[in-house]
Formats: C-alpha cells, structure tokens, sequence
C-alpha cells in the first residue's frame, strides 16, 4: 500500500475535474436547482385538489357547511354552479365537487343529512382528501347535534376500487420509455462520434438528415417493442386498469418514444464524452419528472410552475396517458388530439433540431 | 499543372489534376494550422504529404473531403471545389484511427461503407484486397491492430474511388503488412486511381511518385524524392527535409507569425 501512489490517483481526478467546469456545476449547481424545485413544488403549491362547492340550499345550514368546505386546508374549494362543476369534473379541472341540495336544511330536522360528493376519481389521494374535508365540514357544522351523516358519494372515472397504482401506473410507463430511450441513444450516438466512424460517414454522399432519419427508425423499433413490453406487463401482470382502448396507449408511447430517440440525438451534439451525455440525465429527465404532473398534479403546482410544466411534452404524455386508461378516453375526446399533436410536434421538430446541429463541416 | 503531366494513365487528354488546393489558410483559435498551401495531385500518382505530427497534414487531407473549411483559398477535387457532395461519392477517406463499428463484423463494416455509397457490388472485391475474406465473420472488437487497420482500408476502397485519401495508412502495422499496402497501393495506381498518403515515416516517402514536404502548415517543397534530395544536395531524403526546414526559418519553429 504506497500513500504517494493513492494520493497520486486522488490528485489526478481533481485535476481532470479542474477542466471540466460542466460536471463541477453538475455536482455543485444541478442538486441545488433540484432541491429547490422540489421545495417550492411541496411548500408553495400543496393547496390540495381543486374542489367545487355547490351550495342549492335552500335554508340557511348549507350556507354554513359551505363556508367551512372553503377555508378547509385539505382542499382547494371554490364556490361555482352545478354546471360548473359537473364541467369540471367531466374536463379533469376539479378533484371532484360537494352538492349541498335544495332540501339540506330539511334533511337536518329530520336527522339524515345526505350532500352529494361527486368525485373525478383518478388519482386516489385526491378523491380522499375531498371525502374527509366534507366530513369535516359536516361535523364542524353538525357535532353538537344527533345526526346520522350520509354523503352520497358517486364517481366520474375510477372508483373506490382503483389504488396508486392505477393513477401512477400510466404516467411510469411514459417515463420509463422515454428515459430509457433517451439514454441508449445518446450514448450511442456518441460512440458514433468518439470512435471516428462519423467522421468517416461524413466524408461520403451521406446526407444529415438520412443519418437522423436512419438511427431513429433503429432506434423506434427497438423503443417500439420496449413499449410493447412495459404495457404488457403493466396491464396483464400488474393488473393496472385502462379504461380505453389499448392501442390508443400505444400511440401516446410509441410517439413518445420517438420523441425520445430524437431527444437522444439532439443533445448529443452538445457532449463530447459519454461522461457527459450521462449528464443531461439530471438535467432533462429529472426537472420533467418532478414537473410533468407525473407524481404532482399539474394543477396542484404553484402558478409559476404550471406554464413550465405546459411546455414539458411529457406532461401531455402522462395526459394523454391517464386520459385513455383511466378515464377511458377516445381520440374523439379534445383532450387526447391535443395531447397527441404536442408529442407529435415535438418529435419532429427534434427530428429538424437534430439535423440542423449534425454539421458536416468545421468552419 | 495539368499541363505538366507527361503521360496520364488513363488516357484522358490533359485531365485535371485530381487535386488542386490553391493558397490554403486555416486557423484553429489563434494557431495557425495552414499557413498559404499550394499543391496538385495528378490523376494516377501517389502523392505523399510527408511531415511531421502536428505539420496540418490532416488538416489539409480533411479539407479535401470537405469536413474544414479553409479561412482563405480553395480545395479542388475530382475537378469540383469542395464541398461537393457527387464528388464524395468518388473519394475513399482512410482516417488516422480505424474508424469502425466494432460491435461489427469485419463483414458488415465493409458492406455498411457499401450501402452508404451505392457499391454493394463491391465488398467481395474489398475483402479479397486486404486479404480478409477469411477473416470476415470476426467481430471487429476482437481484432488485432493490423486487421482493423485492412478493414479500414477495405471500407475506403469498396466504392472503387477515382481518388484515395488515407491518413498515415500504415502506423502501428507491421513491416510485411506494410509491404502488402504499398503493393496494394502501387496497383491501384497503376489503375489510375489517384492516391494522397500522409505519412512521417522517411522510407515510405520514398515509394511515392511525389512527395510535398510540409512542416508547422507551409509547404516547403514538392517533388519527386530523387529531386528533392538533389535540390537540397544531400543524399538521404531525411537531410533534405531538414536542410529545407532550416531554410525555411529554422528548427524551432519559429516561422510562425
């Protein structure tokens, strides 16, 4: 064991990294920028589901039920019309709604209170937190007295029998062929670049974009039958359900996948190492992860990080997603023409991005 | 320089030359790389581009293909200025390192070089060239030095190109494989085929029809071997480089501006 040997391989990295400044900031910058992403996400922008109020009361206990739904912290409840709030629930917009009827008042004198809870119903954590913010407000309202509390609890999607699984279990099947994929062509476009034979194909007729256009349709079918198998197995092993129609969930990751290649592609012109292609892991998937309303809710996020997460393609990704397999949309349905054009979009215009950066020549 | 070719084999009248590069500067950031080149490769000759490392031989042999463009000057081709993407298709390109996939076969290199170039026709041809047609299902990664340094050239060779470019062809290979390639090389000149050779190996300039001596990106002197040494009145080609460096401005390298 020679102290002067170690200290020799100890001097030599530090030195190495003198001349990187990109994996300095990547070590001193990227968890700073993270972590302070994640703070402000939990801090500022927990202010639970949005939830309707819908007071038709035509006594004067409703009104007091309601005004303690609005201050509850569990929930983000506003005042609205049942038309409103049927359109929010229908559209995703609201976690769900409580109806106060016309007869609430009466329903108390004669002991059984019954206020309608409708429930958008995707995501578990969300229709709990409207549940027992209604209880709460009953029972601030109603403890004192001998009353038998009846909510009348119905769902637009999902039900009491879907878990976390089935609200997460789309959104990880985008992200984990899109990170994946991402990863696999980057390096190895790269390996391309490092070993010489891009150099060597560029001194042929090649053109730029038959380069792009050849590793994407290599790489898509490779994405292609990843795809295949995560859905597979999410479906008929673990049993996530899906409401819509399987293909359709195919089409959303298939073109996400491409999405992927191209992004691989694309960013691989700015690295020189593999070392560095690694790099653009923290920086491309992580921020998507944490703002593309696959764990957090997009619209439970603080204001400011809403219009970032609507620029991100996989947070119509995971839309897309959800909206076929739990909610069982159809491409007839506006959301998920949407959601596909922007991943679509996106792809190519990483497909453009990533011809216009291979440069033939040095100038 | 056309003009001055004797007999063209080939036969064509007073064909171009199949290089022409004409007053080339490149700068890299502040250091200068080519410093106002001027030189012509005639069709059917091996030309050799002699100097030492760092003298901006691949530099200029880069700038035949198209991949630098020159700050100032021009780089003919096969009768086109680069860049021209026809004219690629006519040139084989021999980099310094063994280009290759080395998750692939000795085979599927050759024939990916092929397809790219519309010459599927070509790999059997290739292979037998580099005598590697045994060898042609071995995966590249398990080679030896020398046979990725045949695949390589077997790659730049399976189109059939008018003009070879191949850029210190014969380092780390060993003497008898050496002997092969100039062979090789001697033969497809004696096709017709033009060929640049960049080399800092003494021995083999001298294989050449012409040589350009070029040093810290100047050209000092082109010529055949046999007029070069007369020219510097030595007998030994590396004393001839030598004398003419000094007249150039010295050892040390001091010619740079």
């Amino acid at each position: 064991m020679s102290t002067r040997r170690t200290l020799a391989i100890t001097r030599r990295l530090l030195q190495g990294f003198r001349r990187d400044p990109r994996t300095l900031g990547l070590l001193f910058g990227v968890p700073i920028v993270l972590l302070a992403l994640l703070g402000y996400i939990l801090r500022s922008g927990n202010s639970g589901p949005p939830t309707g109020v819908v007071n038709q009361d035509c006594g004067p206990l409703g009104g007091q039920v309601a005004a303690v739904l609005l201050r509850s912290t569990l929930i983000d409840a506003r005042d609205m019309s049942r038309a409103d709030a049927d359109a929010g629930v229908d559209d995703g917009s609201l976690a769900g709604y409580v109806r106060l009827p016309c007869d609430f008042t009466a329903q108390a004198q004669v002991g059984r209170i019954q206020p309608v809870v409708r429930l958008e119903g995707s995501l578990p954590s969300s229709s709990a937190a409207v549940l027992q913010a209604t209880q709460q407000g009953l029972a601030a309202v109603f403890a004192p007295r001998n009353i038998v509390l009846a909510p009348q609890v119905s769902y637009a999607h999902g039900g009491p029998q879907y878990d976390q699984l089935d609200y997460f279990g789309p959104a990880f099947v985008g992200l984990i062929v899109f990170f994946l994929v991402f990863v696999v062509t980057s390096v190895s476009f790269l390996r391309e670049r490092a070993q010489g034979t891009l150099e060597r194909l560029m001194a042929t007729p090649v053109r730029r974009g038959e380069i792009v256009l050849g590793y994407m349709l290599g790489f898509s079918i490779v994405a292609l039958a990843q795809s295949a198998l995560v859905l597979l197995f999410s479906l008929y092993t673990l049993r996530v359900h899906s409401q819509g129609n399987v293909a359709l969930v195919f089409l959303v990751e298939g073109l996400l996948a491409i999405a992927a290649v191209n992004l691989g592609i694309f960013l691989s012109m700015f690295a020189r190492t593999e070392f560095q292609a690694v790099q653009f892991i923290p920086l491309v998937i992580v921020p998507q992860f944490l703002l593309s309303g696959i764990v957090f809710p997009v619209n439970t996020e603080p204001r400011v990080l809403h219009d970032i997460s609507n620029l991100l393609p996989l947070t119509y990704a995971v839309y897309g997603l959800r909206d076929v397999m739990i909610r069982g949309d159809g491409l007839g349905a506006g959301g998920l023409g949407l959601d596909l054009a922007v991943v679509a979009v996106f792809a190519a215009t990483m497909v453009l991005a990533a011809s216009l950066t291979l440069r033939r020549r040095v100038a | 320089m056309g003009a001055t070719v004797g007999t063209q084999p080939g036969g064509g009248p007073a064909a171009a030359a199949a290089v022409a590069v004409r007053g080339v500067r490149k700068a890299f950031g502040g250091r200068v790389a080519l410093d106002g080149v001027s030189l012509s490769v005639r069709a059917g000759e091996v030309y050799g581009l002699l100097g030492p490392n760092g003298a901006g031989k691949t530099t200029l042999v880069r700038m035949m293909v198209g991949l630098v463009a020159p700050d100032a000057g021009t780089v003919s081709v096969l009768g086109a200025e680069m860049p021209d993407l026809a004219v690629l298709g006519r040139i084989g390109y021999m980099t310094q390192q063994a280009a290759l996939y080395a998750d692939l076969s000795v085979e599927e290199n050759v024939r990916f070089f092929a397809a790219i170039n519309g010459a599927e026709s070509g790999v059997e041809d290739a292979l037998r060239a580099v005598a590697l047609d045994e060898r042609r299902r071995s995966v590249v990664s398990t080679l030896s030095g020398g046979m990725r340094q045949r695949c390589s050239l077997a790659c730049a060779l399976v189109h059939r190109p008018r003009l070879l470019l191949l850029d210190e062809p014969t380092v780390g290979i060993d003497p008898e494989l050496r002997v092969q390639f100039w062979q090789h090389f001697r033969d497809l000149a004696a096709d017709g085929v033009s060929l640049v050779v960049c080399s800092h190996v003494m021995d083999e300039a001298e294989r050449c029809d012409r040589l350009g001596l070029i040093r810290a990106g100047r050209l000092l002197a082109e010529g055949s071997a046999r007029e070069l040494t007369e020219r510097a009145g030595v007998q030994r080609l590396e004393d001839a480089f030598l004398r003419l460096s000094a007249d150039d401005g010295g050892d040390t390298g001091g010619a740079q501006p």
